[in-house]
Order: C-alpha cells, then structure tokens, then sequence
C-alpha cells in the first residue's frame, strides 16, 4: 500500500514537472517582438573602425551605425546613405557630399542628443582615423587597420565643411576604389556631440564601449560570452523616410483606389527598410562559438538567424522545413602562400612545382564539402573584374617532380606548412587542408610539418615571416578589385601584416597602381586581367577557393538578405509568427 | 550452522575463495565482470586488436556509418569520424587511454592515500585532529576546480588531468585507511602485537594492512569508476586529453561537431563510456555485497 | 552543543584560511605577472605598474602582502577579470547564483524521487521491484553525465522539440537580477508577461535538472536503501515484529526515522559531486553559472577570474558540507564522525 502510494507520488511529480515545462510555447506572440541571431563570437570592440574582425563588424556596423554611402546587397553598387548625393570632380580628386537633414543619433542611458547628424559628424569620424593629432586619434590603442593596410590616410589631403550639411575631401591621388572604400563596414559615422561630451568627463574610451550612432539600434547592454542586446531605434531616419512613403501613399490613396499597395512594397524593397510599424523591438546577439550549437539553437527556435553554419551542417539545414538556406558566392579568397622571402620558395619554379602537386579539387571536395567553387585568381565571381578565362594550375605530379629536380631540390627536402587555428568561410578546416596538402607532397618527396599556434601568436609569427608556406585567406570588404589585390600582395602590405606571401614585386604594384588611375572599367578589367597572368607566371600563392556565404534562418523571419560584402543587417528584419 | 557436521576440520575456504563464491552467485555481478574482463583485454591488446591505427587517416571515407546502418561497410565496423578515422580501433584505443590512465591514477592515489591515512591514524591529540580534518575539508573541493586549477598552472594534457584527479582521490583513501586503522589499533590482536614489542611500522605492515586489502579493493572500484568519468570528463572539456589522442571523453568531444550528420560519433563513445563505468560499478557492488554476506555469516 | 559549534566554526574559519592561503598562491604559481594575476589589471606602464605595486604591497613580504590580500577579499576588491574588464565580485554575483538555483533544484528532485523509492526498495530489499529500481539506479549512476544531458537535448530539444536547450530563460525577456534566482526574480519583478517568463524559465530548467538531478537520485535511492535494510536488520526490529507489530507500524514507528539518519551524513558528499555534476551540465546548457564562466576562464586563460572562482566555488562547497556535517553531530550526538558514501 505504501509502496503503491510512493509511486503515485513519483508519478504525480513527473507529469507536475512535465506539465508545467514541457508545453511548447515559442508560438506566443510575445516571442515575435524580438529577433535571436547566434554570433560566433565577442566583438572586440563596439565601434568597427577600430578592427577589420567580421565578427566586430557584423555586430556593430550595419546595426548600430550608418555610413555616408552604401552597397546594394544585389547589383554591388553604391548607392546614398546618410550622404544623399556627392559628386566627383573632373580631375577625381575632389568628393563633394551632400548630407542627409534629420538624421538622429541614439537617445540612450547615456547620451542625450541635442542635435541632429551633421557635418561635424563627419568630420569628426574621418578625422579619428586619419589625422594621428586628434584628440580620440589614440583612444583605444589608436590603430585603425583597415584604412591603414590602405594607406587611405595618407591619401586624403583634406577634409573640409562647407556648410552644416555639405562636405568635401580632397584627395592627393586619384583613387576610384576611394567611394567603395567610405561604404565598407568600417567607415561608420559617429556623434561628435557624444565625443566631446565624452572628452569633457575624461572618458574618451567609452565612445567604443558604450556606441552611439544614427542606425536602425540602440545599444542596450552587453556581457562578455553571453549576449548583445539592441533596442530599436524609434526615429531611425529610414523609418521616417518610410512613413513619409505612406504618408504619400496614403494621399494618393484618396484620389487613385489600387495598387497603392505594390507601391509601397517596392519602394520599401528599393530603400531595404522595414514598414513604419515593425514589430522587431529588440535584437539579441546570442554569443554561441560551438557552430553545433547555433544550428542546435536554430533548430529549437532558441535563435532565429546564425552566423556561419558549418559546412557540413548545410545538408541538414536544407532537409528541415522550417529553416532557409540563403546562399551567394562570397567576395572571399582562400589560398596557399609561400614565404617567398626564404629560399627555396624565393624561386618561382619551386613555388610552380608544390601548386601542381596538390589537386585542388579533392581539396574543395574534402575542405569545403563541394559548398566553395575553385579559385583560378584572387578574385571571386562575384566581382565585376572576374575572369573566367585566368590560367590555373592543373595538377601534375610527374612534372611537379621534374621541377623540384631541376630546382635542385633533394628528395626528402622539409618545409613548414602553417595551417591557421581559427574556422573561416574561405577556409573552413585549415589544419584538415594542411594534412590533406602533406600528403601530396610527399608523394612528390617533400616532407610537410604542418604548424599551429593560436591565432594571435600565429598572426604575430606570420608577420615576423617564420613560416616556409601558410594556408590562410582574406575576406573583402567591399566588391573593389582592389580590396584584394593590394592588401594580398603588394608591398605595401607587407608591415600591415596582409600580405602572408611577403612578396614585392615592382611589375605587380605598378600595375595595381595604374588600375586605379583610371575610371574606366574595362580599361581596370583589362589591367588586372594583366596582372593574373602575372600571378600565375610568378605564382606568389596557390589560389584555392572561393567560399559560398550562408545564412540559415528561420521561416519566421522575413526580410533577410544575405550579403556579398560580409556583414549581417538587421535593419529591416521582421519576424511573423 | 548445520548440527551434524563430520568434515568440517577438512575444508576452510579462505575469505578471499569465500567472497569469490558469494561474488559468483550472483549473475549480474558476473555479467559485469565478464564486460570488465572484455574491457581490459581491449585495453591491453589494443593494437593487435585494431584494423587500423589510431590516427590513420582514409580521405576517401569521411562520416562512413557504422556496419550495421543501411549504407554502413564492414570494413569499418563502427564506421568512421569526420576525418575519415575508424571509430572503432579509435574507441579501443580509447578503452586502454581512458581505462588504463584511470588504474594508474588511482594506483598512485592509493598507495599515497593509504600512506597518509596509516600516519594519520597512528597519530593522537591536536595532530590527529587536524591530519583528520583537512583531508576531510579537501575531500569537498570538487575534482573539476582541482583540475581546472591544474590546467592553469601546467596547461592541459592527460597527464595533468591524471594529477589533478589523484589529487582528488587521495582524501578518500586517506579518510578510509585512517578510520580503519584507528579501529584496528584498539583490537585485542594489536594490543597482543604491541606486547611482543612490535614498533608502529611492523605493526601496520604485518598486522594491519593484510586486514585492510579488502576495504582497498571496494574503495579502489569505487575510484576506478570515479576516475574514468573524470578523465572522460575532462577530455570531453578540452582539459584533460587533446584531441588527436583517442581518449574517450576527447573522441566525444570531437564528434559533437557532426553529432547531426553522424550521431555515432556521440553515441558509440559515450556509450563505451557507460558501459565501462557500468562494468566496474556492477564488480565494485557485487565485490561488496559478497563482502557482506561473507561477514554476516 | 556550544562546544561543537565552536568546533566547527574553528574548522570553518581554518578552512577557509588554508583556501585563501592557496588563492593568494594561486597568483604567483599562474603563468604570467604576478600583479596582473592579483588585480586583473595589466599596468599600461611602469608609473601605473609602481603605483598598482605599492597599493597591493607587492614590494613587502609575502605575509604583508597576503594581509592585506585578505583585507582586499573581505571588502569586496577581488579584482578585475582580464577578458572582460568586469569587477570579478560582480560576474560571480551572477554566476553562483545560478550554479545554486540549478543546484537546489536537482538535489530537491533527487529528494522528492530517492528517498521515497529508497524506503520503498529497503522494505522490499530482494524482490524483483527491489531488484528492478537497484539495477535502474546503478545504470543511472553509471551514466557520465556530460553524455546523458547530450542524449536529453538529442532526444527532448532536437527530436521532440519540447525544451530548449541553452540559457536561463529567453534572452527576450529582461528580468532584473534581485535575488539572482530566476524563478524569484521573475515573480519579483514587473515584467508585463509574468506567466510567459515563468513558464520560459522553467521550460529551461527543466532539461538540466533532470541531467543532474537523475545522477544524484540513484546515489540517494542507494544510500537509503542501504540505510533501511541496515536499520530493518536491527534487533529492535525484531523485538517489535515479535510484539506483534504489524508491518505499517514498524515502518513508521521504528524504520522511518531511524533510517533517515544515517541519510544526512551521506548527503554531504553528495553535495560535492553535485557541484561537479552541476558545472559540467552547465557547459552543455550554456547555463550562466559559475561552471561554464571558470571553464570560459580557463580557455582564455584569465587568471584573476580562476583565482577567485576557486576560493568562491570551494568556499560554498566546504561551507555546505561543514553546515551539513554539524547539523548531523547536533541532532545525533552519539556519531563521532560523518561516515563516508558507500554507495
């Protein structure tokens, strides 16, 4: 009796706990006023001049900030942002912008802003970076990588208000990447107001933890491993723009019944912005580095949208219903360099042999899982230089074994393969890649020690050109040729620490140099057509893959566009239950 | 007792044959002995067992299921890891890390615990009270913080993880040979011993250990079980083994990246795992229950 | 009764001083700078270095030094944490009581389900109910518990859909810590969805206390059930079965409380594999505990957050495993010692 009475009680407990817990309940409405998106990682920063890491970026840029210019996620181009127009003159060395009128900053905890976005705001934002005098010039460590593996500082002459709505830069060269450059995910805009006010406190270092800028969010809080959370901006200028589209609309409306609507909707999807009244109140950056887990997360609800799904985790991802697949070719590049400042590798013979040793397609097949097409140049697809017709290395090990020879390469000769510790789109398993290249070597008779370290020591001996050959990769910043040929291997990327291959070669930079003199877009083409014939005669790496970029999201979520120039936005996010 | 019993001078089973008749009575006891047994010949004789080696590399069969499943093959039995590796032969190397690197640890942490505990309980006074009570208060601080501690100072790797849970293990022994020692002391036969002038190290060495082996062996399965999940434990947490080492906790750890793809990279690990602890739990209990019944008689 | 608690406060405060011994040494045996180990700030140059040394009395001996390391711990000043810059008193003032709440929780379900089918398999030692909840605690306990919350999230997040699997609760809502127990601090706040957020953060519970609270069930189904054959084999049992009692009465007047005392004893062992047990599951579930921020701190090799969470984690547990231990001389005076699990 006792016994049958104990059991009642156990059962009765379970099915209490169950009863209580185990219902289903994301489908209250409650759970559509916020958007999850699993990041992989911390943010170094809150202001993404400060680091070109994606992970900053995609949490900062398109979030909490604006920039004067933008990218259309579908044709690349450059389109108005807070700059509502500029104009470039005839010599290319002057760039006039008209500034956008009622642009807010964030009204938060910590700031109140008293005035509108401005031309002081521009100036000041530029001028942090690029004059070393400024008063917040060395405010977080004052290093600004990306404009400085640019060398985009010393190329503005100027930076001049002309009124509080108009301004102008003077460069000393001409530069026709230099408008791409001001729409990339680190040329933010930010309050100036909200830095002097900082400055007057003597607390110039919050400005990059505590942000204020004119995007779509707020920032509300953030710890460390565990979460970001945004609050929507409730006078976001596009909104506004936005609701002056209804109000119009809405006028028409009275006098024309029908297709008011279609309008509407276009002139949205033109401007990429959510309606007036979006039901994102919030937007949460679940900080998950196990990509397991954020499919895991994905999969319960628990998120909405995540970074970076593994590559094998794409086939699961199409299998489910509830969930989408967004892909695109990525502006990315991975690839094998040689040190080519240490010998063997100085010689382009020896470089040419080990490229014809490896297959690269059992590479892409086993690496990437078939989810990244083969790389011939630095350059992807997706650019509007991309040829189609570039030489590539075709595998070959009888002849990669001649060459060693006549090098006078031994066999049994040793070399370093440094394989990077961290998982990126363009290489998503280096050490994977590195075991699978050793073994082709040695068929070949070189013997390959594969290296690590993490990721910043790696970085730091990379620089200082310890490694014989490394498998590492480069994502772009924004669709220019540019962005990948100077930053990969010209000379002067070489202290910035970009340039992995350590090569200066005078033919390729006067070539580089001489692209960006002219406007003329078949004429660039033609150019860096010239200059992948160059790489592949000299073969300062082996190019390897072009990654795909994924974003797996949930059906709920409407609005989503997945972008070629890296970086997340959430700005017209919706999510229906 | 039985009242009639003719041959009783003829025959007495030595405690040790008595337990073992106990122990054998029971079926699930010996079921688990017999897993036991198996385990341990894996361990030992891992590489004549195993079609592969432990790190050897087949790029032309990544994530193969297991023989059983539809398009499983039999030449890898429990298929293979995202790199192509036989899980299987990963598994019985696992067996021998884990399994043998659990026995060591608590080898030492016996011989020091056991070491400690005899002092400790020969002691009288304030030094008896405090060689008792530190230990006790140290047998608190959970393994994990130990070891977590031990990583920080020596960095990870198994043999540090082995460390900290020797350290962890040590309390026990020391709590158990302590008490035991301290109720032995007050028998009549150590008083008969201490009469023939015995000193305190003849003492323990020939009276009171012979008496203690039974109390080691019991407390000894207990650790054994505590020790293999710890390690699996720490491997699994990145703390203890590093991954190219087949440890089983390590194995696990790697196969949580591909546990959607190929759930056996989770299953079969964790379930060697189980089954292993399970073994030496069921030995560790039905030694004990022998035990008992062999004293209650 | 005065006596021993003196005693135990002595043993306590003993205790206490060798852990802090220990963290303070902590500091020096890290890698690394002694003095950003002990603050969790790295000096930016050798001005700020000179003052932080003086104020930390670096260039004292090691017992000046190790005084004022302890003045520091009790006015709250633990330092810094190296990654996140936040004051360490504040992160683990979010993480432990979030490691205790998942704790209670477990170790109350372990209770309510234990002990009941401990007496339950005592009074009925060797039949086959008897035999079917040993053999289903001994499995249970064999469980590694890092693969059985694995195979809970399989089966009950990923297959089923039921529970989630990360957190304390939807980081939708925003509950404002108070107690730092989210149930509490839900009812406590004034969230407009009350019902919604209580039903969230239990929905998140769930999944990792089962993980938990399964193992520490089967020991305490063990304990007692060891604990009621042991007091059933006594011969006042036999005295009262001979009066004629019937079985109810027996268990009740003489079983029940006689056998629920050797319990507490075995229970303060528990405690420690509880803890252990609770850290690992919160890696899993992402739990915001002090498990997963020591682990997060050893990965990234912050040393300040592991000198601290070690002297935090280890002071909880002694203290708790004291407490218990006491409360077991007080109200049984006539054991010497707590005896140890066997289980």
């Amino acid at each position: 009796m006792l016994a049958s009475m104990l059991k009642r009680v156990a059962v009765c407990a379970l099915t209490a706990v169950c009863v209580v817990s185990c219902a289903k309940q994301n489908k209250q409405p409650f759970y559509s006023t916020g958007v999850v998106y699993c990041s992989e990682s911390n943010p170094v920063t809150f202001n993404p001049q400060l680091d070109t890491s994606s992970t900053t970026s995609d949490a900062t840029s398109h979030q909490l900030y604006d920039r004067l210019l933008d990218f259309d996620p579908d044709s690349g181009r450059i389109v108005p942002s807070l700059a509502s127009s500029w104009l470039v003159s005839d010599d290319g060395l002057t760039y006039a912008f008209q500034l956008r009128r009622d642009v807010e900053f964030h009204n938060t905890d910590y700031f109140t802003p008293s005035r509108n976005f401005n031309a002081s705001d521009v100036l000041f934002s530029i001028n942090r970076w690029r004059l070393p005098t400024h008063p917040f010039h060395n405010v977080s460590n004052g290093s600004y990588p990306y404009f400085e593996s640019l060398g985009l500082a010393d190329n503005i002459a100027n930076v001049e208000r002309v009124n509080g709505y108009r301004v102008e830069i003077t460069l000393k060269r001409r530069d026709s990447s230099f408008l791409a450059n001001l729409a990339t995910d680190f040329s933010v805009i930010l309050s100036q107001e909200y830095g002097s006010q900082l400055f007057k406190e003597g607390n110039p270092s919050q400005i990059d933890q505590l942000p204020v800028g004119t995007g779509p969010y707020k920032f509300e809080s953030f710890r460390k491993d565990s979460y970001i959370k945004y609050l929507h901006h409730e006078n976001y200028w596009r909104r506004d723009i936005n609701a002056g589209v209804n109000a119009l609309t809405e006028n028409i409306d009275e006098g024309i019944e029908g297709n008011t609507e279609d309008n509407t909707k276009d002139n949205n999807e033109e401007l990429g912005v959510a309606n007036a009244d979006t039901s994102v109140k919030q937007l949460i950056f679940d900080i998950t580095p196990r990509s397991s887990l954020r499919l895991a997360k994905l999969m319960t609800g628990e998120c909405d949208a995540t970074a970076f799904p593994a590559q094998t985790e794409l086939e699961v991802i199409r299998n489910r219903e509830d969930l989408t697949l967004a892909e695109k070719p990525g502006l990315n590049i991975g690839f094998w360099a040689f040190n080519t400042q240490r010998a063997p590798f100085d010689n382009p013979n020896v470089r040419r042999a080990l490229a014809i040793a490896i297959d690269k397609n059992t590479l892409l097949e086993a690496v990437y899982f078939d989810s990244a097409s083969r790389a011939k140049s630095l350059l992807p697809a997706a650019s509007w230089a991309y040829q189609n017709d570039a030489d590539d290395t075709a595998y070959n090990p009888v002849l990669a074994r001649r060459l060693l020879a006549e090098a006078g390469i031994e066999p049994g000769f040793s070399m370093t393969i440094w394989a990077m510790p961290v998982e990126r789109a363009y290489n998503p398993n280096a050490m994977k890649m590195a075991e699978l290249i050793q073994r082709y070597l040695r068929e070949v008779g070189v013997e390959a020690n594969i290296v690590t370290y993490d990721w910043k020591t790696f970085r730091r001996h990379l620089q200082e050109g310890l490694h014989d050959s490394v498998l590492i990769g480069w994502s772009a910043d924004n669709g220019d040729p540019d962005n990948f040929y100077r930053p990969l291997l010209s000379c002067g990327a070489i202290p910035s620490g970009t340039n992995r291959a350590m090569w200066c070669d005078k033919d390729y930079d006067r070539l580089i140099n001489e692209a960006l003199k002219t406007e003329d877009l078949d004429k660039r083409r033609a150019i860096y057509h010239q200059v992948n014939r160059l790489m592949f005669e000299r073969l300062p790496l082996v190019p390897i893959a072009h990654a795909y970029r994924y974003q797996a999201y949930r059906n709920e979520v409407k609005g989503m566009t997945i972008n070629p120039f890296g970086g997340v936005r959430f700005g017209g996010v919706e999510k229906v239950l | 007792m039985p009242q009639f019993s003719l041959y009783e001078e003829e025959f007495h089973p030595s405690p040790w044959q008595r337990t073992w008749r106990a122990f054998r009575a029971s079926h699930i006891a010996m079921a688990g002995a017999v897993l036991l047994a198996i385990f341990v010949i894996f361990a030992i004789f891992a590489p004549l067992l195993t079609p592969y080696g432990a790190n050897e590399q087949n790029i032309d069969g990544l994530l193969v299921p297991p023989s059983w499943m539809g398009n499983g093959s039999i030449s890898h039995l429990f298929g293979t890891d995202s790199l192509g590796r036989d899980l299987f032969t990963r598994v019985i190397y696992g067996c021998r890390i884990t399994l043998g690197s659990a026995f060591i640890t608590v080898v030492i942490a016996m011989l020091i615990g056991v070491s400690l505990g005899a002092f400790a309980g020969m002691l009288r006074g304030v030094r008896s009270s405090i060689a008792n009570h530190f230990p006790d208060a140290l047998m608190a601080i959970p393994t994990l913080l130990i070891a977590i501690i031990i990583v920080a100072i020596f960095g990870t790797g198994l043999v540090n993880s082995m460390w900290a849970i020797t350290l962890a293990l040590i309390p026990q022994f020391v709590h158990h040979t302590r008490s035991l020692v301290r109720s032995e002391m007050k028998k009549d036969y150590i008083v008969a011993s201490k009469l023939d002038g015995a000193n305190k190290w003849q003492l323990f060495t020939y009276s009171i250990l012979p008496n203690m082996t039974e109390m080691l062996v019991v407390q000894g399965t207990i650790a054994l079980s505590i020790a293999v999940i710890d390690i699996a434990a720490l491997g699994f947490l990145n703390l203890g083994a590093q991954s190219p080492l087949p440890e089983l906790g390590a194995i696990l750890s790697d196969g949580l990246d591909v546990t959607y793809l190929a759930p056996w990279n989770v299953a079969l690990p964790g379930m060697t795992i189980f089954l292993l602890v399970l073994s030496i739990n069921v030995v560790g209990d039905g030694l004990r229950s022998a035990l008992r019944k062999r004293v209650n008689h | 009764m005065i006596r021993i608690l003196a005693r135990y406060s002595i043993l306590f405060v003993l205790t206490l001083l060798v852990l802090a011994v220990m963290s303070f040494s902590l500091a020096y045996l890290f890698p690394g700078d002694v003095l950003a180990n002990l603050t969790g700030i790295v000096p930016a140059n050798d001005e700020q270095r000179a003052a932080l040394e003086k104020q930390f009395r670096l260039d004292r001996s090691y017992l000046v030094q190790f005084f004022y390391y302890m003045g520091d711990l009790f006015s709250g000043e633990w330092g810094y944490s190296f990654t996140s810059g936040i004051p360490l008193r504040e992160e683990i003032g979010i993480a432990m009581p979030a490691t205790i709440e998942l704790a209670t929780y477990s170790m109350l379900m372990a209770l309510v389900i234990g002990i009941p089918l401990g007496y339950y398999a005592g009074m009925r030692c060797y039949s086959s109910s008897d035999y079917i909840i040993n053999t289903t605690s001994i499995t249970t306990y064999s469980f590694p518990v890092f693969w059985f919350a694995l195979l809970l999230i399989l089966v009950f997040s990923l297959q089923l859909d039921k529970a989630p699997l990360s957190g304390r609760i939807s980081l939708l809502f925003d509950v404002e810590p108070v107690s730092g127990f989210i149930l509490i601090d839900i009812l406590l706040s004034d969230l407009e969805n009350k019902r919604l957020a209580f039903k969230d953060a239990m929905s998140h519970l769930t999944l990792p206390t089962i993980a938990i609270g399964a193992i520490s069930t089967a020991s305490i189904v063990r304990i007692t059930r060891r604990s009621v054959i042991d007091a059933k084999n006594q011969p006042y049992i036999a005295a009262a079965m001979s009066r004629g009692l019937s079985g109810g009465q027996i268990f009740f007047r003489h079983i029940l409380r006689n056998a629920l005392l050797p319990i507490l004893p075995l229970m303060a062992i528990q405690i420690t594999t509880l803890i252990t047990n609770t850290m690992i599951v919160e890696t899993l579930f992402s739990w915001p505990g002090i498990g997963n921020w020591l682990i997060q701190a050893i990965y990234q090799r912050d040393y300040p957050a592991l000198r601290v969470g070690m002297l935090a984690v280890s002071s909880l547990v002694i203290m708790l495993t004291i407490t218990v231990d006491m409360f077991n001389r007080l109200i049984d005076p006539s054991r010497e010692k707590y005896e140890h699990a066997a289980i």
